[in-house]
C-alpha cells in the first residue's frame, strides 16, 4: 500500500503518457491515482487474487504474477518507469528482482521500509525482539517480508551492482526529503523509509 | 447450425454436402466474422469475447486483424490444442464414425442418424466440462432408486444425467457438423504459424487483453493462460490475467461465478472509459 505522500512524489517523477509497470501493485491504488493524474500507460503485476480482483475491476491492467518469475518475460527498455513499491523486501531473490527492473524500464522507482530506522534499532536492543512496525505489522513467523534491509544496505546492493542512485528521498515523521548526502549515517537513523530513483550505469 | 455446413445441399449433387464438405479453420470462423462485421459497415469492434472455442476465436480476431479491435477477451482457452484435448476429441469422432449409422457421412437420406455415437461423444466431452469436484458435489454415489438394478441400467443419477446429456444434444446437433468442429480445434495453433513463437503471433496487436481462466478447468488448465500472459508480456502488450476460483471446471466460464462478473464489467467499463465512450 503506497502512501498519499509517495503517492504524490512518485506522480511528480512521472511524465504525461509514461509507460509504467508497478511491479506488486496491490489493489491497484498507485496506477489508479497515476492513469488519472499523468494518464499513463499503466501495467500491473500483483501476486494476490484479491489484488488483482479489485485492480481490474477499477479498469486496470493488471496480471496475476509473481515479481520472482514472471519479470523475464518483458523485453528490454518496454517500461518508461518501472516501480517497485513496498515490495522488494517480500521477493525471494530481490538482487534478481532489481535487476530484472533495470533491464525492462528506462528508470526505476523503489520504495522500501528502512530497518536501520533508530526506533527498530531500539526495538532489537531493548526488547530483543523482532522489530514490528504499523506498516510491516506481521510477527516474524508469519510476515511476507523475507528480505528487509537498511537504507544503507540497499545503497550498498546498488554500488555492487553498479546501478547508479539518480535521485534518493527519505520519509521521516511522515515528512518526504530529498536525500543530500547519501553518504550521512542520519538518513539511516531517522528515516522510516527510503525511495530511490535509479538507472542502469552505462 | 451457423451457416453452412456438412447438411448443407451442395448445388452441384444436389446432395447434402457430407463428407464432402472442405475442413474448414478457426481462422475459417473468424474471417467470417470478419464479413458480416464489413457488411454493417463497423469499422473497429469495442471488443471481442469468447470462451473455450470462442476463446481462440478471440485469439485470432487479435493476432490476424490486430487493427480491428481495441479490446479482447478469451476465456479459459488455449492457443493451441494439447494432446490432451486432441484425444478426448479423437474419441468422440470415433464413436460418431463407427455408428453403424454414419454411413460414412451420408446419413442424411437414410431416416437414421448416427444417434448413439453423438451422444456418447457428447458424454465424454461433458465429462471435460465438469470438474471432480463438480461432479461428486452435484451427485456422488446417489441412485436413481433405492435398490441397484445388478445390471446395466442407469443405477446411478451421474449415469441418468449423462444419458440425458448425450440424447438431448443428439436433437439440436448435427454428427458431421461434430466432426468438423471439433477438427478445427485440433487443427488451431497460433504458435505454429509463427514457427513456434507465440509472441510473434502478436507483435502488431495493440489491443488490451482480459485473460481469465478458473481454478478447476482441466480442459483449458491455468497453465494454457499463463502462456498466452508470457507470450503478450514478450511484446509488452496491455494485457490483464487472473485466476477465478471456482470448483464448476471448464463450464465456470457459462455460470455465474464469484468475481466473473466484476472483473468482466470493470475491465469493459475501464475499456469504454479510456475510449471516452
Amino acid at each position: 500500500m503506497t502512501n498519499i505522500l509517495n503517492q504524490n512524489l512518485i506522480s511528480s517523477l512521472i511524465t504525461h503518457n509514461d509507460k509504467v509497470l508497478d511491479i506488486g501493485c496491490g489493489n491497484g491504488e498507485l496506477l489508479y491515482f497515476l492513469e488519472d493524474n499523468k494518464s499513463i500507460q499503466g501495467q500491473g503485476i500483483e501476486i494476490s487474487h484479491q489484488g488483482v480482483k479489485e485492480s481490474v475491476s477499477k479498469g486496470l491492467s493488471v496480471i496475476q504474477g509473481d515479481a520472482d518469475e514472471d519479470l523475464i518475460n518483458f523485453p528490454d527498455h518496454a517500461f518508461d518507469i518501472v516501480i517497485l513499491s513496498d515490495t522488494l523486501q517480500a521477493t525471494h531473490k530481490p538482487k534478481k528482482v532489481l535487476e530484472q527492473m533495470l533491464r525492462i524500464g528506462k528508470k526505476c522507482i523503489i520504495c522500501i521500509p528502512n530497518f536501520g530506522y533508530w526506533k527498530y534499532r531500539l526495538q532489537i536492543l531493548i526488547y530483543g525482539k523482532m522489530p514490528v512496525t504499523k506498516t510491516l505489522s506481521e510477527p516474524w513467523y508469519s510476515t511476507p517480508n523475507i528480505h528487509l534491509c537498511t537504507i544503507k544496505d540497499f545503497i550498498n546492493l546498488c554500488e555492487h551492482l553498479n546501478i547508479s542512485i539518480n535521485e534518493s528521498y527519505r520519509n521521516t515523521k511522515n515528512n518526504i526529503k530529498k536525500i543530500r548526502n547519501p553518504k550521512s549515517y542520519l538518513n539511516n537513523l531517522l528515516s522510516t523509509e527510503g525511495i530511490f530513483i535509479l538507472t542502469k550505469e552505462k | 447450425m451457423g451457416t453452412t455446413g456438412p447438411s448443407t445441399i451442395n448445388a452441384a449433387t444436389s446432395e447434402p454436402y457430407g463428407m464432402e464438405f472442405p475442413i474448414f479453420t478457426i481462422k475459417d470462423m473468424v474471417n467470417l466474422q470478419l464479413k458480416l462485421i464489413e457488411s454493417l459497415n463497423i469499422k473497429k469492434l469495442f471488443s471481442v469475447i469468447g470462451g473455450s472455442m470462442g476463446g481462440m476465436q478471440v485469439l485470432e480476431w487479435a493476432a490476424s486483424y490486430p487493427n480491428m479491435l481495441y479490446s479482447a477477451i478469451p476465456i479459459a482457452t488455449s492457443y493451441r490444442h494439447s494432446a490432451q484435448n486432441i484425444a478426448f476429441h479423437e474419441v468422440g469422432r470415433q464413436a460418431i464414425m463407427n455408428d453403424p449409422e454414419w454411413h460414412k457421412g451420408h446419413y442424411y437420406n437414410k431416416g437414421n442418424k448416427p444417434r448413439h455415437g453423438l451422444s456418447v461423444a457428447r458424454m465424454i466431452a461433458h465429462i471435460t466440462y465438469l470438474s471432480e469436484g463438480a461432479f461428486q458435489k452435484k451427485f456422488g454415489r446417489d441412485m436413481q432408486s433405492k435398490v441397484l438394478s445388478w445390471g446395466f441400467d442407469a443405477d446411478f443419477q451421474v449415469e441418468s444425467y449423462l444419458r440425458h446429456q448425450g440424447t438431448s444434444f443428439v436433437d439440436r446437433f448435427d454428427a458431421n457438423s461434430y466432426l468438423y468442429i471439433t477438427r478445427a480445434m485440433d487443427y488451431f495453433d497460433l504458435a505454429n504459424n509463427h514457427k513456434g513463437n507465440l509472441a510473434q503471433a502478436f507483435i502488431n496487436t495493440k489491443c488490451k487483453f482480459l485473460i481469465v481462466s478458473f481454478t478447476s478447468d482441466w480442459l483449458f488448465p491455468s497453465s494454457e493462460s499463463q502462456s498466452l500472459v508470457k507470450a503478450l508480456n514478450k511484446t509488452a502488450s496491455d494485457v490483464s490475467y487472473i485466476e477465478i476460483e471456482s470448483d464448476k471446471g471448464h463450464d465456470s466460464f457459462l455460470l455465474e461465478v464469484n468475481d466473473f462478473y466484476d472483473i468482466l464489467s470493470g475491465f469493459i467499463s475501464g475499456a469504454a472509459k479510456k475510449l471516452n465512450i
